[in-house]
């Protein structure tokens, strides 16, 4: 079943916000743009902000969603190519108006967020050669690897959690994958869309092989 | 141009800057997106493309990551500072299209995932893959720590901001703004 099915949206809407005569029409798009406008000036803080966000306005002030269907969706847009958020901006758009609605939600959220973006950058650039900005910069650039090790980090242990979780041999394979794809592109120099779809396939088989082998036991 | 999709295509090498072909630099981005998930999965792979072509530096890099995290959005708009970095508004606004198509895909994937989602090799193929872009992700991190005048001073700061950001207490252009200002007292 599709995550917003048709039935799915009927029962939601008698039970809450909207009227049953209008609960398969799509929004109107200005207050979708409006929405979403006002999320993308006003999302200072990264993704999680952000996300933080789109539950207020979208489930709780507007209640053109549920809660439980935002998670859903979050959930299955961790799997796409590219920015989460977006992706969930893409079908919560979708799911409320149609393509036009994708339209309105991303050009939303993206136009005051990526003009803001673009007028700090040239800003730094205009200052840059400054010395306080250097001095400044060579305290954001530590702060930057930093966050980007607690990234790499957040990136990995809910995978390595999820293999302890099965069996000792799945997490050795999900260390080795690790490191090896680490490895592969310091000590190898392959090409990182190499070491990618290799490590894709070796989990495709490895943990299959694994799951037919039936070793027992979590960590 | 069409050579960005060869998975074995290795960039070739520049000596010094070149000019820009707008078009390469979107390619680069997209495919740097399509193959990755998360708003920073898609740096090792252009890392690995933008500076052997001479189309970015190191030093953008860190310039363009410090500033996705300060300015509203998805972190994942660091490329689009990038672009602006390497192109100007064009090189953003590339960058801004090249990472918004793919994302789009949510919807057929949405589709999809519901009959082949649990399926063990989609399962294994998505493991696998994220556990690559999370060990690059680490080395391109470290390769950022060579490329930048480390010192005591910067470790200090890198072990401030990994225990701020695991209070989850306080927000993250918070951090940068006080390792700005710290940066500013200790290097100016």
């Amino acid at each position: 079943m599709p995550l917003f099915s048709r039935q799915r949206w009927e029962t939601r809407s008698k039970a809450n916000t909207r009227q049953d005569d209008t609960a398969l029409q799509p929004l109107p798009l200005l207050p979708l743009l409006l929405a979403w406008l006002s999320i993308g000036g006003q999302s200072f803080g990264g993704g999680s902000s952000t996300l933080f966000l789109i539950r207020r306005v979208i489930v709780e002030q507007r209640g053109w969603v549920s809660d439980d269907e935002v998670t859903k969706a979050w959930a299955i847009c961790q799997i796409v190519p590219g920015i989460n958020l977006l992706a969930l901006t893409t079908l919560l758009g979708w799911r409320l108006s149609g393509a036009w609605g994708v339209v309105a939600a991303l050009g939303g959220l993206l136009v005051p967020s990526v003009t803001l973006t673009i007028v700090a950058t040239a800003i730094y650039r205009s200052m840059q050669h400054l010395n306080v900005i250097q001095a400044a910069l060579r305290g954001i650039i530590p702060a930057t690897i930093g966050l980007g090790i607690l990234m790499s980090w957040q990136l990995a242990h809910p995978l390595l959690r999820s293999s302890r979780a099965e069996n000792w041999q799945s997490l050795a394979l999900s260390l080795g994958l690790l490191v090896g794809a680490a490895l592969g592109v310091v000590m190898l120099r392959m090409p990182i869309v190499l070491v990618l779809g290799a490590a894709g396939l070796c989990g495709t088989f490895g943990y299959h092989w694994l799951s037919r082998n039936k070793p027992t036991g979590g960590v | 141009m069409w050579d960005v999709w060869l998975p074995l295509a290795e960039p070739e090498q520049a000596h010094g800057w070149r000019m820009i072909d707008p078009v390469r630099l979107f390619l680069l981005i997209l495919r740097a997106t399509l193959f990755s998930t998360g708003g920073s999965g898609n740096l090792p792979m252009l890392y690995h493309d933008l500076p052997p072509l001479g189309y970015a530096s190191e030093q953008q890099f860190a310039e363009a990551l410090a500033i996705g995290q300060v300015t509203p959005g998805p972190t994942g708009l660091w490329v689009v500072s990038l672009g602006y970095l390497v192109d100007d508004v064009r090189g953003a606004l590339l960058a801004t299209v090249a990472i918004t198509l793919p994302p789009l895909l949510i919807l057929v994937v949405e589709r999809v995932y519901r009959r082949i989602g649990t399926h063990w090799a989609v399962q294994g193929f998505l493991r696998g893959l994220g556990l690559a872009v999370a060990g690059s992700f680490a080395v391109v991190i470290v390769g950022l720590v060579q490329g930048s005048a480390f010192d005591f001073g910067s470790l200090l700061i890198v072990v401030a901001s990994v225990g701020l950001a695991l209070t989850r207490r306080v927000p993250v252009p918070i951090i940068i703004g006080a390792a700005a200002m710290l940066g500013g007292f200790l290097y100016r």
